[in-house]
């Protein structure tokens, strides 16, 4: 039992990295990024070629970062000339784009049959290498957290908000809203990376499912629920996201439910949770703290 | 040559419906309404279960829409004219959402295999040395038929010119008499009737599965968005042009390029192609090609 | 945040407590949905009907066997958080699975790192192979099966072919396979096409195929993309050209009578000499065989019921090396006799070549 709880609580932990990058561009920016799991992917994909190819390990993160810098950058430079909706449409666009590429490029990603036997992290720990993960990603999952807070507390977060807000009295205040942009972009595609690579290495196996689209409306999901532009919010909501999409084959169990219900629920977990909450609670369980402290 | 014309068009036909549905109804409530595409799906399965039940294939599509197009407004009045209060991208996301709560239902209602109308089937006969399906031919007309329809509608009748009217600028249309509640909720049944039909077609010349309408969200935006979000008919537009980067992606033989005979690219690419295009035109001209805020009254 | 880790807190002990059955367990992960929920459905008919005769007869060590569904949703990581939960909280002697390679690869290889049985029912691809030490296949590999249809498809007189395969573990599988036999045995690939499964119409592929201009069309499909597929091929009269169909009965069923006439194709024979399976699955749905892959999910159930009954217990490692005598030794049932290589790989199996007629497929020879 223990083992699919430390499971749960690993997966969820890596879950809420995701939503933390997501928190960072929609939540305290206002961009509507629907094509997040692009920049995991940056992260899935980077381990997965450098196993690929037999290079070390260690260059996986590297690549990876590589890649979410470059995914980063392009597209805030689609957001330049777009209003909020068709950015959103766009980045559903690239992430897609992303994914079909995976499955088609042999050669390069392994298609779809995609790449396995990555190196599982702590392997070497048996039987306490679960665990050994499990501290790791609690740990990366508080750095992240730490270097999310700093930085919607700064100066810079400020612009954050106010590019949000009101775009044109940022622009009045001075603030460069282009730079703030890919600034905010990089760091969230880079956090959201670390978070595939870590996953990569924790599933041991790299394909282009992963980076189908319902999976970021799923982080969407736990944004929402938590608390948009909640730092704290958005990690409970992937907690509370991921242990119900775990528990949902336990429901049918002892329901004896047919086994399509399993993925109905899923779907019906995700879109349901995202509609309920927008319509009834909109600013989520744990709401935005309005005028919040800044470190300048 | 005729063959790839044939080819676009009938891929035009596809998408053209929906696009024209989700661009119509987004020059009236601004925000792009992704569980459009999903309307398409509830209109093609809930006319092939009517069909099941022993009603005849016309009505079934017929009842099947208008049914959709009640949907559409009981959605747009509980859910997104809510939403919307919020923020347009609030909306959209709910969209998302509800297209996510919709294939659920069509999971559980009709389970995961693709499912088709039954009709008679019958070989292609060559038209201009263009292999033609009856189906093709009849539901390419169709399509063209009720897009006139709506271009008649639009144009040639005073309701149409009060859609126009509140399209271009709400707060002068309310002044001047137009009932500006009556005519969104007419355009958001027309928008659903419309999907649905476009579902149907689909279903009529090919199968229809629950993730038919995650497959076309893309393109169908790509087609409406390249005509100009709610430039009803820039979106037939954005049809043929999407429709032609796809066949033309896939039908080009790079044999002679690489000295084989025959080396095509998969045709798993054409989707990539279509949303490259749709990227690309976002990144050179944000509004699309046609820009519909200059429309005359 | 503290209600929170509260309501987490009490999800997780109900959790816990659901669990509690003294049977033998075993799991199974099943694509029960997405594209491929025909043939996980028929796999779980077949595996049902193995745990109804092995009940009847008294069981597993004196007690009832009991199986486990998890639906793996057709993707990898649903599959490796079902097989999971079999290990970690229903404490399964062992899992079943899955349909496809692309799955059952990496499924397999997290239940090898758990050290946990793995008995593959239906995948063929080459690279299961490499899975690792605890995993077993129940069932031959591509390497047989496609030059088995090579072979079949040049003794027929067709020289030039397009293939078409959908793009996946298994369908990679194939193409590359058979492009190797069937070049190896003197025969041309004019195009091999590998098209994603679930699209709404498959024209450009079949065009694409159409205008090398190959003597006859080999492909595979799963269920509904099949029907689609010959539905269009009849439609563009592409019918005009021979069709052979990769393992045929994957979507025989979902294919109308009408745009399949003079479908030809092979399959793995699941019906050896005992026809008693048959009439019990025709009996007990029905219908006539939707697929090969219940009559393998049948001898997979039969097969671990076995290996438990020798290793006198639901011990992990008993039960391994009771795979391993067993597989040595080889094991009969209704797909003819199982026994395994080195690699723990079924060496031999019996293929059949079919033909349509009407509605339903008949031996060919």
């Amino acid at each position: 039992m223990s083992d699919f709880l430390i499971h749960v609580i690993s997966v969820s932990c890596i879950y809420g990295i995701l939503a933390l990058s997501l928190n960072l561009q929609a939540g305290f920016t206002g961009l509507m990024n629907f094509g997040l799991i692009a920049m995991f992917g940056c992260g899935v994909y980077g381990a997965g070629l450098v196993h690929r190819f037999g290079l070390p390990v260690a260059l996986g993160p590297a690549l990876a970062l590589i890649l979410a810098v470059l995914m980063g950058l392009f597209l805030a430079r689609l957001g330049r000339r777009l209003s909020t909706d068709y950015w959103g449409i766009a980045t559903l666009s690239i992430a897609e784009i992303a994914r079909i590429f995976a499955t088609n490029l042999e050669p390069l990603t392994g298609g779809a049959q995609g790449i396995s036997g990555l190196p599982l992290l702590f392997s070497g720990l048996r039987p306490w290498d679960g665990a050994a993960r499990l501290a790791l990603f609690a740990v990366i999952l508080g750095v992240a957290w730490l270097i999310c807070e700093r930085l919607v507390r700064s100066n810079f977060g400020l612009g954050m908000k106010l590019i949000r807000e009101e775009p044109q009295l940022a622009r009045a205040l001075g603030y460069d809203i282009d730079r703030i942009r890919s600034t905010v972009m990089v760091i969230a595609s880079v956090i959201a990376a670390v978070a595939g690579v870590l996953y990569a290495h924790y599933l041991s196996f790299v394909g282009p499912e992963l980076l189908l689209a319902p999976e970021t409306f799923l982080i969407w999901a736990m944004v929402i629920i938590g608390g948009i532009a909640n730092n704290r919010g958005v990690i409970a909501g992937a907690f509370a996201m991921q242990f119900m999409m775990a528990y949902v084959p336990f429901v049918k169990d002892y329901f004896a439910l047919p086994s399509d219900f399993v993925a109905a629920a899923r779907l019906m977990l995700s879109g349901g949770v995202i509609l309920g909450f927008l319509l009834l609670r909109p600013q989520g369980i744990f709401p935005e703290r309005v005028g919040g402290r800044h470190d300048h | 040559m005729v063959q790839f014309i044939f080819d676009t068009l009938f891929r035009a036909a596809d998408l053209a419906l929906i696009a024209v549905a989700l661009s119509a109804v987004y020059s009236l409530i601004r925000f792009p309404n992704v569980a459009l595409v999903q309307y398409a799906v509830v209109g093609a399965f809930v006319g092939m279960a009517l069909q099941q039940q022993g009603v005849p294939i016309v009505p079934a599509v017929l009842l099947a829409s208008l049914l959709v197009g009640g949907i559409a407004q009981v959605f747009n009045a509980v859910i997104f004219q809510r939403l919307l209060r919020l923020d347009p991208a609030i909306a959209l996301i709910g969209s998302l959402a509800l297209s996510m709560v919709l294939s659920a239902g069509f999971l559980l209602g009709f389970g995961p295999a693709a499912q088709r109308f039954s009709v008679q089937v019958a070989p292609a006969t060559r038209v201009f040395g263009v292999r033609v399906t009856e189906m093709q031919v009849l539901t390419g007309g169709l399509t063209v038929a009720i897009l006139i329809a709506f271009a008649l509608l639009l144009f040639r009748t005073p309701l149409g010119r009060e859609m126009r009217a509140v399209s271009t600028n709400p707060v002068l249309a309310a002044a001047t008499g137009v009932n500006t509640a009556r005519v969104t909720g007419l355009v958001v049944f027309l928008s659903g009737v419309i999907a649905a039909l476009g579902g149907a077609m689909l279903a009529l010349r090919g199968s229809v599965s629950i993730d038919m309408g995650t497959n076309m969200l893309l393109p169908v935006f790509a087609a409406a968005i390249l005509g100009g979000l709610g430039n009803a008919f820039g979106a037939v537009f954005g049809a043929i042009v999407i429709a032609a980067a796809e066949t033309l992606i896939t039908n080009l033989n790079f044999g002679p390029i690489v000295g084989q005979d025959h080396v095509f690219l998969p045709a798993s690419y054409a989707p990539a192609a279509s949303f490259a295009l749709l990227v690309a035109v976002l990144l050179f001209r944000p509004r699309g090609i046609f820009v519909s805020e200059v429309t005359r009254v | 945040m503290k209600k929170m880790i509260r309501v987490l807190a009490a999800t997780s002990v109900l959790a816990t407590a659901l669990p509690a059955q003294a049977d033998v367990v075993i799991g199974a992960v099943l694509p029960l949905s997405g594209v491929n929920a025909n043939g996980g459905e028929d796999q779980r008919r077949g595996i049902e009907l193995a745990v109804a005769q092995i009940n009847e007869a008294g069981g597993v060590l004196g007690e009832p066997l009991k199986v486990i569904y998890e639906d793996s949703g057709n993707v990898p990581q649903r599959a490796i958080d079902a097989a999971r939960k079999l290990v970690s909280v229903d404490g399964v002697a062992l899992v079943i699975g899955e349909y496809s390679s692309g799955i059952t690869i990496p499924l397999g290889q997290y239940l090898v790192a758990e050290g946990v049985p793995h008995l593959n029912p239906a995948s063929t691809s080459g690279l299961v192979r490499g899975i690792g030490a605890t995993s077993f296949s129940m069932v031959g590999l591509d390497n047989v099966s496609t030059e088995f249809a090579a072979k079949d498809v040049l003794d027929r007189g067709w020289k030039r072919v397009a293939v078409l395969a959908m793009n996946n573990a298994f369908g990679q599988g194939v193409a590359n396979e058979f492009g190797a036999h069937f070049a190896q045995l003197g025969g041309e690939v004019t195009t091999t096409i590998m098209y994603t499964s679930g699209q709404t119409t498959y024209r450009r592929e079949l065009q694409q195929a159409e205008s090398t201009e190959p003597d006859a069309y080999v492909f595979t499909a799963y269920g509904a993309d099949g029907g689609l597929m010959m539905q269009e091929a009849y439609e563009l009269g592409l019918q005009e050209d021979p069709w052979y169909s990769i393992l045929i009965t994957m979507h025989n069923a979902d294919t109308p009578a009408e745009f399949k006439t003079g479908l030809i194709g092979m399959d793995v024979d699941y019906t050896a000499d005992d026809t008693s399976y048959k009439a019990a699955y025709e009996e007990a749905y029905g219908q006539s065989f939707q697929s090969a892959w219940s009559g393998y999910a049948h001898d997979t159930t039969l097969f671990a019921a076995e290996t438990i009954e020798r290793a006198g217990s639901t011990d992990r490692p008993a039960v391994l090396s009771a795979i391993a005598e067993l597989g040595a030794e080889g094991f009969t049932g209704v797909t003819g006799e199982i026994k395994l290589d080195a690699d723990g790989q079924r060496m031999w199996q019996p293929y059949q070549k079919l033909k349509v007629e009407g509605d339903a497929l008949v031996s060919h020879e």
